[in-house]
């Protein structure tokens, strides 16, 4: 990797904190960034601009056994600071490489946590989410599954009233006939009880909300327009996958 | 002004901490654990292993609090970027499915009611990357806001939407140089 030209270098900061530079590449510039402090300002140039796209995200509370072993590991080392705090902000890379946690040592430690971690219990965190929107992209309806027997449904961007049309929001699996999941308000959030209605969001794909005769399709498909539609994000996992990891 | 209250008291916090107030370090993790959580898991997918990027980021951002002024950036820009590369770092995962209208819905975010991580932002730079990021083509959008909130590398992003790699490389390479014209404009 040559690291002569500005536009390279540019180019790569801004990949390495898009996150796209990956494996071998990301390795070799983390090794540039520990001696190249017009590079390390590239690097924090860009985090400047793009980490701020973070703040959207939907806040997931980690659970509490995390400050714990954070607690524990602080105990640990006297609560006092560790020798690779002195190497400043991108010593903080070495300090993850020497833990072992950039080659090798990673398999270990994943493999430890796996070893230990008990699978999530569905009822904690979220299982699904999924955005709907129209066919030029207005999102409308944010739907997500905070717990294993509710859906909620929220209003990005409600209907205007309209007494005589209902919206039915369905769940469309990938090779399959949409399924019904009720009618919901055009105009609020709803929340819809899922307790035996898991079979139904099976291999779902994609949520959609159609325009309806008042009470809802009676045929058990969409008869009219659909307005908005989103595929589903199953996540978090449901439980965890040791085996899909290394 | 929440906004820069909010940095103030997180700035403040984190120097307390680069002189071993563990009290400081409680409250810098209460308040912003649950918005650094939701940065790994995106990228990870996995959640015990998104709780390891916290507890080992946050073990890194106490022992190089001391250091944080150094860095002159907001505070969440700094403690981001080390939760972010932490997960960057470990991330191997097969392909996951993903919903791009997650991120479109991130991006059209603002009518929504200002919660705490709104109050946690640095409100002016989010506004200029979130005008930045609407000037890109659908594209460029769709592959950065992938690789940005996913965590999902070149090829993964091409498996994802079924384009040819180098074409994908392209548009996330043009569509930085479009941003980085627009955001230092």
């Amino acid at each position: 990797m040559k690291l002569a030209s500005p536009e390279l270098r540019d180019r790569l900061a801004s990949e390495f904190v898009l996150g796209t530079l990956r494996g071998p590449a990301r390795r070799r510039f983390q090794e540039y960034l520990k001696r190249d402090a017009a590079l390390r300002a590239d690097v924090a140039r860009w985090e400047a601009h793009l980490t701020p796209l973070a703040d959207h995200l939907p806040e997931v509370d980690p659970p509490a056994r995390v400050w714990s072993r954070i607690e524990a590991q602080l105990d640990r080392s006297g609560g006092t600071k560790s020798a690779a705090a002195t190497t400043g902000f991108w010593g903080s890379i070495g300090f993850w490489r020497t833990l072992g946690l950039g080659a090798s040592g990673l398999a270990a430690v994943l493999l430890f946590s796996m070893l230990t971690v008990k699978p999530v219990p569905l009822d904690q965190e979220p299982v699904l989410t999924a955005v709907l929107a129209e066919d030029n992209n207005d999102a409308r309806i944010y739907i997500e599954q905070p717990k294993s027997n509710l859906l909620t449904v929220k209003m990005v961007k409600p209907w205007k009233a309209n007494g005589g049309i209902a919206h039915e929001l369905w769940v469309i699996p990938k090779d399959g006939a949409p399924r019904s999941l009720g009618v919901i308000s055009g105009t609020s959030d709803t929340t819809i009880n899922v307790a035996g209605l898991d079979a139904r969001l099976a291999n779902g794909a994609l949520f959609a909300v159609s325009l309806e005769p008042p009470g809802g399709s009676t045929s058990g498909a969409p008869t009219g327009k659909v307005v908005c539609k989103g595929s589903i994000a199953w996540m978090p996992p449901k439980t965890a996958r040791p085996n899909s990891q290394i | 002004m929440a906004d820069i209250i909010v940095n103030d008291r997180l700035a403040s916090l984190l120097s307390q901490c680069g002189l071993g107030n563990r009290k400081a370090f409680a409250e810098l993790y209460d308040s912003t654990k649950s918005k650094l959580f939701a940065v790994s898991l995106r990228i990870v997918r996995e959640r015990h292993i998104a709780e390891e990027v916290l507890q080992d980021s946050f073990v890194n951002i106490w022992n190089n609090a001391a250091k944080y002024a150094a860095a002159k950036s907001a505070p969440m820009t700094w403690m981001t970027a080390i939760v972010r590369n932490r997960s960057l770092d470990i991330v191997r995962r097969p392909m996951v499915e993903v919903a791009d209208e997650d991120d479109y819905f991130a991006l059209n975010m603002e009518d929504a009611t200002p919660g705490p991580a709104d109050q946690l932002a640095a409100g002016r730079d989010r506004v200029k990357i979130e005008r930045c990021m609407k000037g890109l083509d659908g594209e460029q959008l769709q592959t950065i806001s992938l690789a940005f909130f996913h965590g999902l590398s070149h090829s993964e992003v091409a498996d994802h939407l079924g384009r040819p790699l180098g074409t994908v490389k392209t548009h996330i390479r043009r569509g930085l140089q479009k941003l980085k014209g627009c955001l230092e404009s």
